[in-house]
């Protein structure tokens, strides 16, 4: 059974069930919408051509749907959505297989379009969602982050020592001095780039 | 179901996730409050040896679910008080 956050026509919902597009859509399904614009994020096989053996998702849980109801609210009133649903699975999720499915639904499609693309960033950057990917073969795993330079943190609790990992050009687990209090990712204030909001006042509407 | 076990008196909740889950083996535990957020790194550095600069430095910081700042000016900033629910926030990775 999904936990789930709702608000008007924002909807959030975190599940350990397999995720179902149909009825993702269907909560943003409007007569007055000419546009439904679906992203599915589905688990691949490798990191950096490292085979990955199985990838689980972990959250906390009241926290990260909030999370995403306030993405939600910024993204529906910034771009004038008829209806915005997110959701995102949790435990483990088969190679393959959805991890996130972002409906939105708008009169136009070109907001819908870019109203996705923002959602989803903003839910990557944000959510407090956290992804291992097993290796297997005894080499364990490792918790992604998914902040450019974010520290890449080995599961196994008796190997203290630093493992520099893949090199930057295999985008491994990149590990680096932090400063204390550094912000990993802002906080959640459902605050969105004002240049791109700038960018889409401009931009004329086309038919 | 992530939330912790109501803290006995005198005590807070505090939630690992991710890194700081695996680092200290513990997704959650008690410790005592009050107890300002400016001591808490340190305090985990006590009991984990190393948690703070594989670990904390990167993470942020909730309290009853919402986030606090880390005072930076040597000042004791927000007091952590018996029962509340703390949360250790690695980098994020949905998606």
């Amino acid at each position: 059974m999904a936990k789930e956050l709702s608000e008007g026509s924002r909807y959030a919902g975190l599940t350990h069930e397999t995720l179902d597009a149909q009825s993702m859509m269907d909560r943003v399904r409007s007569p007055k919408a000419g546009a439904i614009v679906l992203f599915a994020g589905t688990t691949r096989d490798n990191f950096a051509g490292k085979p990955v053996k199985e990838l689980q998702y972990t959250s906390y849980e009241p926290r990260a749907l909030q999370s995403m109801l306030n993405i939600c609210t910024a993204v529906h009133e910034k771009h004038s959505l008829t209806a915005i649903a997110m959701i995102h699975r949790l435990g483990v999720v088969p190679i393959g297989e959805e991890s996130i499915l972002i409906a939105v639904s708008s009169p136009h499609r070109q907001a819908a379009w870019r109203a996705g693309e923002e959602a989803l960033e903003e839910c990557k950057e944000k959510v407090e969602v956290w992804k291992r990917e097993e290796f297997g073969g005894g080499e364990g795993g490792i918790w992604r982050a998914n902040r450019d330079g974010a520290v890449g943190v080995r599961i196994d609790r008796d190997e203290k020592e630093t493992d520099p990992g893949p090199g930057p050009e295999t985008n491994g687990p990149v590990l680096r001095p932090g400063r204390l209090g550094e912000r990993g990712h802002g906080p959640v204030v459902a605050r969105l780039d004002p240049r791109s909001e700038k960018a889409t006042k401009s931009t004329p509407i086309i038919e | 179901m992530s939330l912790a076990t109501k803290a006995p008196p005198g005590h807070f909740s505090i939630l690992y996730f991710a890194s700081a889950s695996s680092y200290t083996a513990k997704d959650t535990e008690h410790l005592p409050a009050p107890l300002p957020v400016s001591k808490l790194f340190d305090r985990l550095e006590e009991k984990y040896a190393g948690i703070k600069s594989r670990v904390l430095e990167s993470c942020l910081l909730t309290v009853n679910l919402e986030y606090v700042d880390m005072p930076d000016d040597g000042s004791v900033g927000l007091v952590i008080k018996e029962g509340d629910e703390v949360a250790i926030i690695p980098p994020v990775s949905s998606g």
